[in-house]
């Protein structure tokens, strides 16, 4: 209903037509974040993305993998962000690398969590109650 | 495709008080009260601890929120965010909406809450 | 006439034919709230409907929190509180909901 809001009533409404063609982020419920242009939507915030790439984040390091035409469907959407050109997207003291090297400092990362996990196994028959 | 008569099977094997709580899914008293709350400042902590504070734009059937001006609460755990400043937050991931205090008479919620609860 | 239709109303006001009755008979009083990822709110109930989404006043909220020592790998058990003064909370995060103890 009020997310298909005609002209008049957008502006106060949650219709997402406010968004079109704007550069967006779309953070999902598995934590990725999605960039790109919108160009379509519905009730459901199904969401179609035009020029997406994934930005992946690990630690100061970034990278935006592009993936194309994406259209998202609607339960897997947390928020959708408008991203003010006139501001820097992210903190100047992060760096910007290939996609080859987030995906080794992902790797990284995943190791370390999964090892903290592992040990912490390991130790349970030294019963710490 | 014609779904009036499953419509009408269903009706058939309830009777018509529980069509009519059953069939009130949008929660119309929350509805309402945010909409009261257009135009003030809010904050909305979702079911990933993202926490984001701004002024409450809009608000739908399902609880679907937009919000201005915002800024994320824990800012350095979320980079990303930086240049958002208009966002729609999906309803079903919000956890919490912390509310101001001068935002609806209590007595008034109370009534609402018992007029609801009636069905009404 | 009156006053019979004005005794029915009361009855059908405190009565507890479903579960939650027993919620609206919490109106206005505190109420515990045990939610999903070790959740626990304390606070004084304003308003709810059928999907458990309430209104709570005076919050005390307490999340359970499990880490990881980096060198003992002992679990931590942390209690983390914070008070909110008034708060919406979406139903669908809700596993149980606690009137007050009645002693009456």
């Amino acid at each position: 209903m009020s997310s298909w809001a005609g002209p008049d009533e957008i502006f106060l409404s949650t219709s997402l037509a406010g968004f079109l063609d704007k550069k967006l982020i779309v953070l999902l419920r598995d934590g990725r974040k999605l960039l790109g242009t919108l160009c379509s939507f519905d009730q459901f915030a199904n969401v179609v993305l035009q020029g997406a790439c994934e930005r992946v984040i690990v630690g100061e390091l970034y990278c935006d993998v592009p993936l194309g035409l994406y259209v998202i469907r609607g339960e897997n959407v947390v928020l959708i962000g408008e991203l003010d050109r006139e501001k820097d997207e992210l903190p100047a003291h992060m760096t910007c690398v290939s996609e080859a090297e987030i995906r080794k400092a992902e790797k990284a990362e995943r190791e370390a969590r999964d090892l903290k996990g592992s040990m912490r196994k390991r130790m349970e028959f030294l019963d710490f109650d | 495709m014609d779904l009036s008569v499953f419509h009408r099977r269903n009706k058939s094997q309830v009777n018509e008080k529980d069509i009519i709580v059953t069939s009130n899914f949008a929660t119309q008293l929350f509805f309402s009260y945010f909409k009261e709350l257009v135009g003030k400042e809010v904050t909305v902590e979702l079911k990933n601890d993202l926490a984001i504070r701004g002024t409450l734009h809009s608000v739908d059937q399902y609880l679907n929120i937009k919000l201005e001006n915002t800024r994320v609460v824990d800012q350095d755990k979320y980079p990303h965010m930086l240049s958002v400043r208009n966002c729609f937050i999906r309803g079903s991931v919000v956890r919490y909406v912390l509310l101001p205090q001068d935002g609806v008479d209590i007595d008034i919620l109370h009534d609402a809450t018992r007029r609801e609860a009636r069905g009404g | 006439m009156a006053a019979a239709a004005a005794a029915a109303a009361a009855e059908e006001e405190i009565a507890v034919k479903e579960p939650l009755d027993l919620i609206r008979l919490s109106l206005d009083e505190r109420i515990y709230v045990k939610l999903r990822s070790d959740r626990e709110l304390r606070g004084k109930l304003h308003a709810y409907d059928q999907h458990l989404n309430m209104i709570l006043g005076d919050v005390e909220e307490i999340v359970t929190t499990v880490e990881i020592d980096d060198e003992t790998y002992e679990e931590i058990v942390r209690t983390t509180k914070r008070t909110i003064p008034f708060l919406f909370v979406r139903g669908d995060g809700v596993i149980l909901v606690s009137p007050p103890l009645r002693t009456a």
